[in-house]
């Protein structure tokens, strides 16, 4: 496959594999950190939505399905697929709970951009189209524009029920 | 497309391994789900992270070549052993929460 269509198709993939699995883990409801709130409030400031900011926020400050899946990517790419992603699974895991979280989001999205990454592969999408994909899908979230960004991130959390309740 | 044996045999260890963990960890008594809102729980329970941590240590084992069916069912074991008695220790909970 064209090295340009691949990473476009992995980016689009990465993209919704984090950002489903973060919201759905609830991390637009509240900030789980400090660090958070006050990136999420500086959003809202400047035009954003807060819930979008608590979530920019929040993959700031600890482990989650988006550092799961670059993880996992990169891990295939260097260790193999699965292995690498299971192995990247438990690293997340270990991050997670040494910054205080669970560790589901971060560890739900290594493993599932690991089957992604095994699927993919058969029509020869492989892991280093992946670690460029992710790291054009976190570009589109934390560095073109916040506001923007946050509010795309604010509907998708409100169709998902989980906007936060904080004002 | 074609999936060879020697895939599906490394799936099915895998499969094994989580098994194994959960009959052990049923064994021992770890909770099977952690208590609602499971999303902000901290619980040590089978599903999570004792199946988690199986199939990751029985992935490092294989690449190190230690690889089948027995390999995949000894390291669920282990693993359900490793999260019921030493996981909370080496890895505890917050004791604080930072949020305001």
């Amino acid at each position: 496959m064209n090295v340009i269509i691949a990473i476009i198709i992995a980016a689009v993939l990465s993209w919704i594999n984090f950002v489903l699995i973060d919201t759905w883990m609830g991390l637009p409801e509240e900030p789980g950190v400090k660090g958070a709130e006050v990136i999420g409030r500086s959003v809202k400031r400047r035009g954003g939505d807060l819930a979008g900011g608590f979530f920019q926020g929040n993959i700031v400050c600890s482990p989650d399905a988006s550092a799961g899946t670059l993880l996992a990517s990169a891990a295939c790419y260097t260790i193999g697929t699965p292995e690498g992603g299971l192995i990247a699974a438990i690293l997340v895991y270990i991050g997670n709970r040494l910054c205080a979280d669970p560790g589901y989001a971060g560890t739900t999205g290594a493993l599932s951009i690991t089957c992604i990454i095994f699927a993919a592969s058969y029509i020869g999408i492989g892991p280093a189209d992946f670690i460029v994909g992710m790291v054009l899908a976190i570009v589109t979230i934390q560095g073109l524009h916040h506001p923007l960004a946050s509010k795309l991130l604010g509907r998708i959390a409100e169709k998902m029920g989980r906007h936060t309740k904080l004002t | 497309m074609i999936i060879h044996a020697n895939v599906l045999i490394t799936i099915l260890s895998y499969i094994l391994a989580i098994i194994s963990a959960m009959v052990v960890g049923l064994v021992l008594r770890i909770p099977i789900l952690p208590e609602i809102p499971m999303r902000y729980s901290f619980t040590i329970s089978i599903i999570f992270p004792t199946s988690v941590l199986a199939i990751g240590f029985t992935a490092m084992l294989f690449k190190l070549g230690h690889d089948g069916l027995l390999v995949a069912v000894i390291v669920g074991v282990l693993t359900a052993i490793f999260a019921k008695y030493f996981l909370e220790s080496l890895l505890p909970k917050p004791q604080t929460e930072e949020s305001s």
